[in-house]
C-alpha cells in the first residue's frame, strides 16, 4: 500500500518535467498527444532568440558574481565558526543559518526599500547583492559540514614547522579545504541561476532567465518555453549533482581520516 | 650540568579561566638529555609541551630558550619542533612535501632541500617512499614520517607528545628504540610526554614525574625507582608493596617503625617519633621463607602470612601473600629449578633495612 503511495508520490512529482522534457523535442508546435516525432527546432529557435540568449548571459554573469563574493564571505564565516566554541558557536551558527527560514518575498521587499533609501538604481548589481543574501547561508551550512571536521591539529603543525599565520592558511588550510568550496560555489552558483521571487523585486530593466520563462509564459503556453525550462532544469541539475558530490566526496574523506 | 642548560622554566603556571592547570613548574632541561613528562592523564603534560611550543601562552612565568626568553614569540619562531599526537600530517601533500615543508619555508634551495630530505627519510627508514600519499601510510610509517618532518628541520628541542599512543604494543618497543638510535644520531634534545612509566623508564636520562600540574619529582630512571620522595612518585613507577605504620624511635641513622606486625628497622632519618609514614618495599627487594625454617631468627622487617596465589610471568614469578596487615607482593626471577612455594604455604617476608623507603607523604 505504502509501496504504491510511493510510486504515486515519485511519478506525480517527476510527470510533469518528463512530460516537458519529451515535448521540448517535440517536431510539432502541439502540446498535447500523440507525440509526432523528434526535433530540435525548438532549441534553434531560442539560441537564436536575442531575448533568450540575453538573459541566460544575465544569469550566468549574475551567478558567477554572487557565487564569487559569496565564496570569499561564507569560506571566512564558516572558517570563523569553526573556531568559536559552544554557547557563542551556537548561536553565531544559529544566526547565519536562519535566514533560510525567510520567505523570498520578504527579503525582497525589504532589499527594494533599502535600495530605495540609499538610492541605488536596480540593476544587475542589486541582483547580485541580493542573490549574495539568498545563497551565503546555504555555503556556510554546506562548508561548516566539512570544515568541522577540519584538524586544526593540521594548522599547528604549519606554524610549528615555521610558517606564519597567513602562509599556514595558504598552504595549508585553503589547499586542503579547497574542492569544498568549489562544491558549495558551483551549489551557489545554481541557487542563484534559479533564483526567481527575490529576483522578481530586485531586477528593474533587467531579466534573468528565470524571469524571461515566466514572462513567455504570462504570453503563451509554446514549445519554445519547454525548451528554454528544460535547458535551465538540465543545468542546474546537473550542477547541483557535481557541486553535491563534491562536498559530500569531501566530508566523507574527512569523517574517514579523524577515526 | 656542565653544559648551559637548553630550555629554562621559571615559575611557568598556566590557568584556564578559574582552574589552574599548571602550577609554578621551575625545570631546566640539558643539551642533548631525553627528558620525560611523565604522569597520570589530565596532570598537566601536554599543556605544559605547548607552553615550551608557542601554542599556548603561560599565565606567569617565562620560558627560555638557548638563554633567549621566548615567551612572547609564536610558535614559527621557536627553534622547536613538535612531533604531534595524531600526527597531523598534511593530507594535501606526499611524504617528501611533508617533510619538504619546513626546509621550503626557509627558502633552502631545491637541491639542498631534496639531498636533506631524502637524507631524513633514510634515517627513519623510509627511504623508497618519498612519493607515497599520507593516506596510504600504516600508523608506524605515518609516525616516521611525523619524526621526520620534525626533524629535519634540526631544532634545538624536539617535543613529542605521546607519539606511540596511537600505535599497538609490538610496533611500539621497535619505535622506542628508534627513538633512542635516532636520538644517538642526531643528538637532538627530546622532551617526551607519556603517561606509560615503561616507555619513560626505557628512553629517559630523565624523568619528570608530575601530579596535578606540579613536579612531584625528577630523577634518573634508577633514582625515581629506588629512592621515591613520595607515596605517589613510589606507586607511579612499578610495583610496590606500601606498608603503613608510625615512627617509634629513631638511633643515629636508623628509624624504628611500628607497622602493625611487628617494628621495622628503616636506614633512614629525620622523621619525627610519632610521625604517620609509609614504608615502600619493591617486591624483588623481598625475601621469602617458609616460617617454619626461620622462626626466631629475625626481630625487624618481616610479615608472616600464607601465599594467596602464584603468578607465573615468564622470566618472573609473582607470589601474592596474604598477611595481617596488606597484601604483599613478591617478585623473583624464575627459580631454573622448579618454583619449590605453592599456594597455601605459610611464608615470611622479610627484606634488608636498606631496601624500604620511609614516606612521609
Ligand atoms: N584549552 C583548555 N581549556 C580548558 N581546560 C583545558 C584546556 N586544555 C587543557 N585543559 C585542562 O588542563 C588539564 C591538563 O590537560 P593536559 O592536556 O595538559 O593533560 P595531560 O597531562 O596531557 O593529560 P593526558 O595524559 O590525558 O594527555 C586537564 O584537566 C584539561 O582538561
Ligand atoms: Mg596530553
Amino acid at each position: 500500500m505504502l509501496r504504491a503511495y510511493i510510486w504515486i508520490y515519485v511519478a506525480f512529482l517527476y510527470a510533469p518535467m518528463a512530460i516537458i522534457t519529451l515535448f521540448s523535442f517535440h517536431s510539432s508546435p502541439s502540446l498535447t498527444f500523440p507525440f509526432e516525432g523528434f526535433s530540435l527546432r525548438w532549441y534553434e529557435k531560442i539560441f537564436s532568440d536575442a531575448n533568450f540568449m540575453h538573459s541566460l548571459w544575465n544569469s550566468v554573469i549574475v551567478g558567477a558574481a554572487a557565487a564569487a563574493v559569496t565564496t570569499v564571505l561564507g569560506s571566512l564565516a564558516a572558517l570563523g565558526l569553526a573556531r568559536m566554541k559552544g554557547k557563542t558557536k551556537a548561536v553565531f551558527g544559529l544566526l547565519a543559518f536562519a535566514p533560510v527560514g525567510l520567505p523570498g518575498l520578504f527579503l525582497g521587499i525589504s532589499l527594494v526599500i533599502l535600495y530605495a533609501q540609499i538610492g541605488l538604481p536596480r540593476s544587475l548589481f542589486t541582483i547580485v547583492i541580493a542573490h549574495v543574501l539568498f545563497t551565503i547561508p546555504f555555503f556556510i551550512e554546506t562548508m561548516r559540514s566539512r570544515v568541522e571536521y577540519f584538524d586544526l591539529g593540521l594548522e599547528e603543525a604549519a606554524r610549528d614547522l615555521g610558517a606564519g599565520p597567513l602562509r599556514t592558511f595558504w598552504l595549508v588550510t585553503l589547499p586542503i579545504i579547497a574542492p569544498t568550496i568549489a562544491g558549495a560555489a558551483i551549489l551557489a552558483f545554481a541557487l542563484s541561476f534559479d533564483e526567481f521571487i527575490i529576483t522578481v523585486f530586485v531586477s528593474g530593466n533587467e531579466t534573468t532567465l528565470p524571469l524571461l520563462i515566466w514572462s513567455m509564459m504570462r504570453r503563451a503556453v509554446s514549445p519554445d518555453i519547454n525548451a528554454a525550462s528544460v535547458l535551465s532544469l538540465s543545468l542546474s541539475i546537473g550542477l547541483i549533482l557535481i557541486g553535491g558530490l563534491i562536498v559530500w566526496y569531501q566530508r566523507r574523506k574527512a569523517i574517514g581520516s579523524r577515526a | 650540568m656542565t653544559t648551559p642548560p637548553i630550555v629554562e622554566l621559571y615559575g611557568v603556571t598556566k590557568s584556564f579561566g578559574a582552574f589552574t592547570v599548571l602550577n609554578d613548574i621551575d625545570l631546566k632541561i640539558a643539551d642533548g638529555e631525553i627528558l620525560t613528562l611523565l604522569g597520570p592523564s589530565g596532570c598537566g603534560k601536554t599543556t605544559l609541551m605547548r607552553i615550551v611550543a608557542g601554542f599556548e601562552q603561560s599565565t606567569h612565568g617565562r620560558v627560555l630558550l638557548r638563554g633567549v626568553d621566548v615567551s612572547n614569540q609564536p610558535p614559527e619562531r621557536r627553534p622547536v619542533n613538535m612531533v604531534f599526537q595524531r600526527y597531523a600530517l598534511f593530507p594535501h601533500l606526499d611524504v617528501f612535501d611533508n617533510v619538504a615543508f619546513g626546509l621550503r619555508l626557509k627558502k633552502k634551495s631545491k637541491s639542498e632541500i631534496k639531498k636533506t630530505v631524502t637524507h631524513m627519510l633514510e634515517l627513519v627508514q623510509l627511504g623508497e617512499y618519498a612519493n607515497r600519499w599520507i593516506t596510504e601510510l600504516s600508523g608506524g610509517q605515518a609516525q616516521r614520517v611525523a619524526l621526520a618532518r620534525a626533524l629535519v628541520n634540526e631544532p634545538s628541542v624536539l617535543l613529542l607528545d605521546e607519539p606511540l599512543a596511537a600505535l599497538d604494543l609490538k610496533i611500539r618497543h621497535h619505535m622506542l628504540a628508534e627513538l633512542k638510535r635516532i636520538h644517538v644520531e642526531t643528538g637532538t634534545t627530546f622532551i617526551y610526554v607519556t603517561h606509560d612509566q615503561d616507555e619513560a623508564t626505557i628512553l629517559s636520562d630523565r624523568i619528570v614525574l608530575m601530579n596535578k600540574g606540579a613536579i612531584e619529582q625528577i630523577g634518573t630512571p634508577e633514582e625515581m625507582y629506588a629512592r621515591p620522595q613520595s607515596l605517589f612518585c613510589a606507586k607511579f613507577l612499578g610495583e610496590t608493596n606500601i606498608l603503613s605504620g608510625s615512627v617509634i624511635s629513631a638511633e643515629g641513622d636508623t628509624t624504628y617503625v611500628d607497622i602493625g606486625a611487628g617494628a621495622a628497622k628503616v636506614a633512614m632519618n629525620g622523621v619525627p617519633v610519632g610521625s604517620q609514614v609509609s614504608l615502600a618495599v619493591r617486591p624483588e627487594a623481598i625475601r621469602l621463607d617458609k616460617v617454619r625454617e626461620v622462626a626466631g631468627k629475625e626481630n625487624f622487617n618481616f610479615v608472616d602470612g600464607v601465599i594467596q596465589d602464584v603468578v607465573f610471568m615468564g622470566s618472573r614469578v609473582v607470589y601474592n601473600i596474604r598477611t595481617p596487615i596488606n597484601l604483599i607482593k613478591y617478585q623473583e626471577t624464575r627459580p631454573v629449578h622448579g618454583i619449590s612455594l605453592e599456594r597455601g604455604d605459610e611464608v615470611r617476608a622479610s627484606w634488608a633495612a636498606d631496601a624500604a623507603v620511609l614516606l612521609t607523604h
